[in-house]
């Protein structure tokens, strides 16, 4: 048996499945005083009478670090740089005490200057004397050499022995050092008390008697071991939609390109899956102010809920960004897309009486009879929605692209099915898939679809590569770490990719996932012929690989309709 | 020009693309570059927007080229998102969504002239002059400058406006007789038609940023002030960078950063540049901070330290000396004598051999110019191009200015059909820019046909 829970901004959902069917699931409010709460009242509701033993694996998906971050209750963060050439340091501006040092290194992380201990001795007894306790040492190209940022954090652990210093190139080795600045930050600031929620889950598992592996989703849709998390706390952000969009590819048919629609009161979420993979956002995800190197999901919000606040203007009907409070057939005030469902029968809440009284209301204002003005509203809410579609395709296509190969194909994907998740979803999805073409799913249990998604969500490994034979070197990007490879010309790429695996493998391991790790994939492999005074002298990989995007089954049956 | 505050960007290495695995025109050729711009995080900026590249259209390139024996058999589809990374800059600034726009692409045009054989100078067609052509076209633009900072000269670019009044043309460049293509003298002003609207300016060996921003003051800016373009495109090539392989000048990434924050391109075009490590990862991001509005002292080449260049007297008084010289070229632009060659001729013409370096061509050209008061004449370039195989092609090409006039249009037309039935040529073009419509004929397959 598997367990999902997902503890989000206003429910949490509990799901356990055997892997064909579900066979528990519960939903309630999330108390935002206590998350841990939240997610053990959830754990034990679907529980509750099952064999424990049966229990292989737990996942969980929290708005823990997200609400952290959102609500700044967080201990400030120090920030020593060395930029090097480049933009103007004083660029760099996050709110907090800020030193930029001496020292850099160049794209090929060669050393280009110097750091200066003085400097950075009188860096870190500012920043005690200013009440810091943490501070991120962040170096330009660090990913590429990140000897000065081991040694920057020596002289700091040195003089000013109770700063804790986290370093760029652990968090992450992609290319974007104010991106790289910002989440190491983030992760100084989050990474204990991320720890503590960690040890309280693992406390409360075990007086449970639940001994199966508890892992944690990431904003990428993939998971990992609580105890390989407690480095990048970060990471685990905006996992709900990672959830709600996993959920609904494991009650969808597989391998085909659908539209995740998720409906809720004010917003609809929409992220896509192509030939059965979710897609990722292209730059790493925007934390309250901050972009950051988090990869996520390529989700697109619409201010389109079932409680948006319709308008009448000059017989126009237009659908307000806004929300004035709960529908009117659910005590509210003015009419919105949820009455118009109600008095069409499309959806089962509210008191369809109140529904009709709106309508009503509204036909006799214009001139028209309740049932078109019903029509008129939720033929609109489904144009957002199609138009929304079209813009997010539309978008995908024109995300930039270095290579030929990407300009000359021509892509223009649409989807197969649209998949309806939220309160609304009934009601709207039918008409929308028509519009475009495809078809509409509504799948069962889709309210529990962010549990589900963290039940069937798998471990996934990635590994970028580069290797430079000219200095030879390789750096892993994901962990920073760096190694050598034999200098010259005769490497191959044969070779470059075996390493690949082999660093794919070893991160796997460290991370504890490492019996997930079944088939590997090589997303892309580029080799670059460096040549100096007309011969060719070494040689540049850039290599991706990474473990299938997969999740643990499907449960639907893809069949449209409800039941 | 509009209210945008950003700088449109895009950044189109060809990754997958080379003349020749060791040839400076290859892939390797923008790695370094791209990891300094997307380490700097310059496309988060708030004031950079970053667009995709797409493939410009054939009738783009036929409004601008004759292609021999057509643009299939000249083209990659690596210079078709060349040149339409170009047209997308352009269209978002005439969209106002941008304020200025850099298409940092490759592969290089500048030296590619009106009529392309093959290769020359790592270019086969011309991006500047495509998207100079489009914007003429499509948005009614009439005055573009062109300011070419390539080390060297631009002469493909020369060759297509050299008859264009509209189109004012200014290279600076390491003097011909010690790099390639060789031309670029002062002496080169533009044709009857377009006198002292080409304007070369050869400097010496070794020339720094002190004198490079001499000739920007003295020269290039008031020359613009004067000429009041609609458009300025800097043709941006890097290579008169000290650390360049090719060539032997002393300029520097605050060099060029401060030249594209005084000259204010609406549109910046990447040309050569084969310092990949050295220079252009710094140039590259200089240029994009000055065209952003942002601050760029920060951005210093390692290698460099404060005092390594400094300028002759001997060297300033030549290059002081040249800026004299174009200055009297401007100030006298228009008092030619066409109505005297004019009384004497209908058509004016010259002979030119062109060689192409990378292809091995030869090629000869008689270009006739139609001497027309109203729109400039209509061009007529008989060209036989010899290969290195021994092949040889024979072609016509006759083209129609975008204001041509109907007795200018009506001469042309009549000319290609005589060629037609004369049956001379293996090729002929006829390029009817009033009209947007571009004809080729070929004698061995006895069809014509319109590119689009």
């Amino acid at each position: 048996m598997f367990i999902g829970i997902d503890v989000g901004g206003t429910y949490t959902d509990a799901v356990l499945t055997d892997g064909e069917k579900i066979i528990g699931k519960t939903k309630f409010l999330t108390r935002h005083d206590n998350l841990l709460l939240s997610l053990l009242g959830a754990l034990d509701a679907v529980i509750a009478g099952q064999d424990i033993t049966q229990i292989r694996r737990v996942v969980l998906s929290t708005t823990l670090i997200t609400n952290i971050i959102a609500e700044k209750k967080y201990p400030p963060v120090a920030l020593v740089l060395a930029p090097g050439p480049g933009l103007n340091p004083a660029e760099y501006r996050f709110g907090t005490l800020t030193k930029v040092v001496a020292g850099a290194v160049d794209y090929r992380g060669r050393e280009i200057a110097p750091v200066n201990s003085t400097d950075i001795i009188e860096a870190g007894r500012d920043i005690k004397s200013k009440k810091y306790d943490r501070a991120a040492v962040v170096g330009k190209f660090s990913s590429r050499n990140n000897s000065q940022e081991i040694l920057i954090k020596d002289i700091l652990a040195q003089e000013t022995p109770d700063l804790t210093v986290e370093m760029g190139h652990r968090v992450s080795g992609q290319l974007n050092y104010p991106r790289r600045i910002a989440t190491t930050m983030l992760t100084a600031a989050t990474k204990e008390v991320f720890a503590e929620f960690v040890r309280s889950v693992q406390d409360s598992l075990r007086s449970r008697n639940i001994t199966a592996p508890a892992f944690i989703l990431k904003a990428d849709g993939g998971t990992i071991p609580l105890e390989s998390a407690l480095h990048m706390p970060v990471e685990t952000i905006f996992s709900g939609p990672a959830a709600s969009t996993l959920g609904a590819m494991s009650l969808s048919p597989k391998g085909q390109d659908s539209v995740v629609v998720d409906i809720g009161g004010t917003t609809t979420d929409l992220a896509l899956i192509l030939s059965g993979e979710p897609l990722l956002a292209s730059k790493g995800a925007k934390v309250e102010e901050y972009l950051t190197h988090v990869k996520s999901f390529a989700v697109k919000s619409v201010p389109l809920g079932g409680d948006s606040l319709v308008s009448f203007q000059g017989g126009q009907i237009e659908i307000l960004p806004e929300r004035s409070g709960p529908p009117y057939c659910m005590g509210g005030e003015g009419p919105t897309p949820t009455d118009a469902l109600r008095y069409l029968d499309k959806v089962d809440v509210g008191d369809k009486t109140k529904a009709a009284e709106v309508m009503n209301r509204v036909a006799e204002e214009t001139g028209s009879t309740p049932d078109q003005i019903a029509k008129s509203i939720v033929e609109k809410a489904c144009l957002i929605i199609v138009n929304a579609i079209e813009q997010m395709f539309k978008e995908w296509e024109e995300e930039p692209a270095y290579r030929v190969w990407q300009i000359v194909r021509k892509v223009k994907i649409r989807p197969d099915n649209i998949v309806g998740v939220g309160g609304a979803a009934n009601g709207l999805i039918p008409e929308a898939a028509r519009l475009l073409g495809c078809k509409a799913i509504i799948p069962e249990h889709a309210e529990v679809a962010n549990a589900l998604g963290a039940a069937v969500a798998q471990p996934t490994v990635t590994v970028n590569l580069r290797i430079d034979t000219e200095q030879g070197y390789y750096t892993v990007v994901e962990d920073g770490s760096i190694g050598e490879v034999p200098k010259g010309r005769s490497f191959t790429e044969e070779q470059a990719i075996e390493l690949a695996r082999d660093k794919l493998y070893e991160v796997a391991e460290k991370l504890q996932v490492k019996e997930y790790v079944k088939t590997v994939e090589v997303v892309h492999s580029e080799v670059f012929n460096m040549v100096r005074g007309w011969s060719t002298t070494g040689k540049i990989f850039d290599i991706s690989i990474q473990t299938p995007r997969d999740i643990l089954c499907y449960l639907g049956e893809g069949e449209s309709g409800d039941e | 020009m509009n209210k945008s505050d950003k700088t449109g960007l895009i950044f189109f290495p060809a990754f997958d693309w080379a003349i020749s695995p060791t040839h400076p025109e290859r892939e390797e050729r923008l790695l370094y570059t791209r990891d300094q711009i997307f380490e700097e995080g310059l496309m988060d900026l708030p004031q950079i927007r970053e667009y995709k590249p797409r493939l410009a259209e054939y009738k783009d390139i036929a409004r601008t080229h004759f292609c021999v024996p057509g643009i299939k058999e000249q083209v990659t589809e690596a210079h078709l998102i060349a040149a339409g990374a170009a047209l997308v800059m352009a269209d978002a600034l005439m969209a106002g969504d941008i304020r200025n726009g850099f298409a940092l692409v490759r592969p290089p045009g500048h030296h590619a002239m009106k009529v392309v054989h093959g290769n020359r100078g790592f270019c086969n067609i011309n991006n500047e002059a495509i998207m100079v052509d489009y914007l003429r076209k499509k948005y009614g633009l009439k005055k573009i400058a062109i300011i070419d900072s390539d080390v060297h000269h631009g002469d493909g670019t020369q060759d297509i406006f050299y008859h264009d009044r509209d189109v004012l043309f200014i290279s600076f460049h390491q003097g011909g007789r010690t790099l390639f293509p060789g031309t670029g003298a002062t002496s080169e002003t533009g044709g009857p038609t377009a006198y002292g609207r080409t304007l070369n300016i050869p400097l010496p060996l070794g020339t720094t940023d002190e004198g490079l921003h001499f000739i920007v003051d003295r020269l290039i800016l008031p020359i613009l002030d004067e000429f009041k373009p609609d458009l300025i495109i800097n043709s941006a090539g890097q290579d008169n960078h000290f650390s360049d392989p090719l060539a032997n000048m002393s300029m520097t990434a605050q060099g060029y950063a401060r030249f594209n924050e005084k000259l204010r391109p609406d549109i910046a075009v990447l040309e050569g540049g084969y310092a990949i490590e050295t220079a252009l990862p710094y140039v590259n991001t200089g240029i994009i901070l000055a065209m952003a509005g942002l601050d760029y002292s920060h951005v210093v080449e390692p290698d460099y330290a404060p005092g390594m260049f400094s300028l002759s007297a001997v060297k300033k008084a030549e290059i002081t000396e040249v800026v004299e010289k174009l200055w009297d070229i401007w100030k006298h632009r228009n008092d030619n004598n066409f109505e005297a060659l004019k009384a004497k001729q209908d058509f004016w013409q010259r002979q030119k051999f062109v060689f192409y370096d990378t292809d091995g061509i030869k090629e000869h050209q008689t270009e006739r110019l139609r001497l027309c008061r109203d729109c400039g004449g209509y061009l007529s370039i008989v060209s036989q191009a010899m290969h290195q195989t021994g092949n040889i092609n024979n072609i016509l090409g006759l083209s129609i200015p975008f204001q041509g006039c109907r007795v200018c249009r009506e001469e042309a037309y009549a000319e290609y059909e005589r060629a037609v039935k004369r049956s001379t040529f293996d090729f002929i073009y006829l390029q009817d820019r009033a009209e947007d419509l571009y004809k080729v004929h070929s004698r061995e397959k006895g069809t014509e046909w319109e590119e689009e």
